[in-house]
């Protein structure tokens, strides 16, 4: 073997133990909701499946890829739900507690696996030794006759099936080495679903080369087994899991050995039937269970590499900004005579907009996948503090960009964090309060506009005023008695500020208010507070809907451009004489009763403008954040779909700006950003 | 011809020696490590940004990636900022960040061994000595060898922000 190919293999087989690590991690945030929905009920039935299926798949995957370690867990923990489920051992409410323990010895364990994150195997011995004891401790419990399995956990009661003989010809992919995968393991947990002595097997060779061409990695051979079984069909497949493809694997059931039907179970069709796929994409794979994998996945999907998706959007990106660089020439041309090109154009417009929807739709992803974190976290957290909560969540299924859930992920988990360390009370205070002993902390995320809104509620003692303003003072940073509550609230932000009266393991630290803003601020987003002492509190993150594209107004101010956001602009007019009064020195306009502020861009940006006096240029009105404005622009020039561009990748943050987009004539456009633009302008 | 070469560079980097791109301010000639440099274009098309040093001439579009432009003639306070049809841009690629710097001219790719670069003497110039590696002598003439990463990466040049870390950043770098 040479060594480039050599190479090619291991980086083939790590793109395999990366789709097992992603299916691990799935696997297991899939047991722990479920573990967490519980509470202290007993699973039913189907759940308790739904956390076999998980942990067998785990099992399966992580005995395949060669991750022995992870099975032992796993195979304990299997056991023991397999006993449960078929009602050998009685349920006990510590035995949920035992399972999400487990699972996070194993997510421990992949973590090692994935990113070389030390393992602590005191923990997972500790967890394995406490699984094996609810095994031995339910078994003495019930029936101590039981019949004895064999490892792999007998097939559930419903699932059992007579002795029937199973012929299975398995013609394996010639690369089928070269992945990793080992023959022999397949064959001994095939021998494993079989009455004892009841197994054979036999290989032939397939269209032997010339020996000089032999490659000893490509699997030239056909094998086939012939069996007596009471195991189900998906028992057999679940053994190919990972290893064959539905041509690859054909299986030739008898009737059962003593010719009756099963209870529940249809007789199994005679004739060779190909295996049904085990491909996530294959529609086919609708059965409850099959392969080990969840039963309610109707929706078929693929897995995508996520710098794919980028790349993709990207691509559209500067699709729509040759399209505006079209559009822009054909302006110049006569309409009557280049009719075909205008039409065409028109044409090409409409495809890149429904085109770049359906790109940024891949992006979009829900926010349940932040929010079914938070169970588990409020759980543990609200154990560790004696503090008796309920969490409730509104508008999961609110999609946005996926690079932003990332990025939310940790803010959000901080202000959790924070409003059941500081904001809810123990249970006796809330009692002494005249209020319910168990709190509630609210997660809600809706679409308001172009922008997601997350609120973080809690029906605590609130913020309290005094105690931040002493701490503030304490702690150096600016602030006075005359402060607005909003103002004051705001204080929290400030780095270094923590009005915790003792540091916890939780928060208290003075690092994570800050944090959040920072965090937030990253990703264009903004946080507000309100708060009512004795009520409880309201963290409002707002962020924008994807961070990719925007509609926009280009406006035109001297020799410059600029992008001024659809979503604030409320209107625009050429003011009358009339309408321009002055407040002190400051321009304002007057629309419908109401005095704005105008935001001259020539002045705020120290740009050579045309129009200098306001009743000559255009006014366009704006509210942003609650706060409204006129910016003075030249001239309006179009309406336009815009790709956001990052200054900071190659340059620092311009104040002002929310970033840049690239313009149909090549050059590059500053996008505003109102609220720092209200911010500068004031302090002009 | 290409083994007189191969040969030529092993023994430039054997003894520490570097290629160096160099270029025209005004009427001194710099030179800074080929290896950094991206391409060279022409200085067109560039959007102004508000409140920066006269130095920033702004940013340009560089095929949908935005890239900010250095005027190293103002910065440096050597010649004259001048623009026209010749002026060059020369796109350098230095702590992750693409950068443009505006020069009169492009000249040479040359090869400097080790031993023909002197340390700079202290000259309290607007080119602050810490920025400079060192003075190559090519032809009996002089070369300033610039140390462009330490430089773009300075305070004053406020091109790298600091208060933002680079992780953050990624969430707009589309």
């Amino acid at each position: 073997m040479t060594t480039p190919s050599g190479e090619t293999n291991s980086v083939d087989l790590n793109r395999f133990n990366q789709v097992f690590f992603e299916e691990c991690a799935e696997n297991l945030a899939e047991m722990e909701q479920i573990l967490i929905s519980l509470g202290d009920r007993e699973p039913d039935p189907e759940q308790m499946n739904a956390i076999f299926r998980a942990a067998h798949s785990i099992k399966g995957g992580a005995g395949i890829f060669g991750f022995n370690d992870m099975t032992v867990v796993t195979h304990v923990m299997e056991s023991l739900l397999d006993r449960l489920r078929n009602q050998e051992i009685p349920f006990a409410p510590e035995m949920i507690d035992l399972f999400l323990e487990a699972g996070d010895a194993i997510a421990m364990q992949l973590a090692g696996h994935r990113e070389g994150k030390a393992v602590d195997q005191e923990v997972i011995d500790g967890v394995r030794a406490r699984l094996q004891q609810a095994i031995d401790a339910g078994g003495r419990a019930t029936a101590p006759g039981l019949p004895a399995d064999h490892a792999e956990g007998a097939p559930p009661p419903q699932e059992e099936l007579l002795p029937r003989r199973c012929r299975l010809a398995f013609t394996p992919d010639p690369e089928i080495f070269a992945r990793g995968i080992r023959m022999e393991s397949i064959i001994s947990e095939l021998a494993e679903l079989a009455e004892p002595g009841e197994f054979h097997s036999s290989a032939r060779l397939m269209d032997v080369p010339e020996l000089a061409e032999v490659d000893p990695e490509r699997c030239l051979t056909r094998w086939e087994f012939t069996m007596l079984t009471r195991a189900s069909r998906e028992q057999i497949l679940d053994v190919f899991m990972f290893v064959a493809d539905e041509e690859q694997l054909q299986i030739e059931e008898d009737e059962p050995v003593d010719r009756r039907t099963p209870e529940g179970e249809p007789a199994p069709e005679q004739g060779i039937v190909p295996a049904a796929g085990r491909r996530a994409y294959d529609s086919n794979e609708t059965a409850p269970g099959a392969f080990g994998r969840r039963g309610n996945e109707t929706e078929a999907s693929f897995r995508v590499n996520v710098t794919k998706v980028d790349q993709l959007v990207n691509q559209v990106g500067e699709l729509l900004i040759t399209q505006a660089m079209l559009s822009q020439i054909a302006v110049g041309l006569d309409p009557i005579l280049h009719e075909t090109l205008q039409r065409g154009l028109v044409q090409l417009e409409r495809n890149t907009r429904d085109l770049q929807g359906s790109v940024m739709s891949i992006r979009l992803v829900p926010i349940s996948i932040v929010f079914n974190r938070f169970p588990r976290l409020v759980r543990d957290i609200a154990a560790k503090l004696g503090k008796q909560v309920e969490l409730k969540t509104t508008g999961d299924s609110t999609e946005l960009d996926r690079g932003l859930i990332e990025k939310i992920a940790d803010p959000l988990g901080h202000l959790v964090r924070n409003a059941l360390d500081h904001g809810l009370e123990t249970p006796e205070t809330r009692a002494a309060c005249g209020k319910n002993p168990t709190g509630t902390l609210q997660l809600s995320a809706s679409q308001v506009g172009g922008r997601i809104v997350i609120d973080v509620i809690d029906d605590g003692a609130g913020l309290n005023r005094e105690r931040i303003l002493a701490k503030a003072l304490e702690c150096g940073i600016p602030c006075s008695e005359a402060m607005s509550d909003e103002e004051v609230w705001q204080l929290i932000f400030a780095p270094g500020f923590s009005t915790a009266s003792e540091v916890t393991d939780l928060s208290g630290r003075g690092v994570g208010m800050d944090v959040v803003i920072k965090n937030v601020q990253a990703i264009g987003g903004r946080v507000q507070i309100a708060s009512e002492a004795g009520k409880g509190a309201r963290f409002t993150i707002s962020l924008p809907l994807t961070l990719a594209i925007l509609e926009g107004l280009s406006v035109a101010v001297g020799e410059e451009k600029f992008i001024i956001p659809l979503n604030v602009v409320i209107e625009s007019l050429q003011p009358k004489p009339e309408q321009l009064k002055s407040v002190n020195g400051r321009e304002v306009v007057q629309v419908r009763g109401e005095y704005l502020p105008i935001l001259k861009l020539h002045r705020i940006f120290n740009l050579e403008a045309e129009v200098i006096e306001p009743q000559r240029g255009i006014l366009v009105l704006v509210e942003a954040d609650g706060e409204r404005g006129a910016i003075l622009v030249d001239a309006l020039l179009d309406e336009q779909q815009v790709v956001v561009k990052s200054i900071e990748t190659n340059y620092r943050r311009v104040e002002g700006s929310a970033g840049a987009t690239i313009l149909g004539d090549g050059r590059v456009a500053l996008i505003l950003d109102l609220p720092e633009l209200f911010t500068m302008h004031k302090k002009l | 011809m290409q083994t007189a070469q191969g040969s030529a560079v092993e023994q430039l980097t054997a003894d520490g020696g570097a290629e160096y791109l160099t270029f025209t301010l005004g009427s001194e000639s710099y030179g800074i490590d080929i290896l950094k440099v991206q391409e060279i274009r022409g200085y067109d098309c560039v959007t102004r940004i508000a409140n920066t040093p006269a130095f920033i001439k702004g940013v340009i579009n560089l095929r949908g990636v935005i890239v900010p432009i250095v005027d190293l003639r103002i910065k440096f306070n050597v010649g004259e900022a001048t623009y026209h049809e010749f002026t060059v841009v020369i796109i350098i690629n230095v702590l992750n960040k693409v950068v443009g710097i505006v020069v009169d001219g492009v000249s040479d790719v040359v090869a400097l061994p080790a031993q023909s670069i002197k340390p700079a003497p202290e000259l309290g110039a607007s080119l602050d000595t810490r920025y400079i590696t060192g003075l190559g002598t090519l032809n009996d003439e002089m070369l300033i060898l610039v140390d462009i990463e330490k430089l773009i990466g300075s305070d004053e040049l406020q091109i790298v922000d600091s208060t933002v870390d680079n992780t953050q950043k990624e969430a707009v770098n589309l």
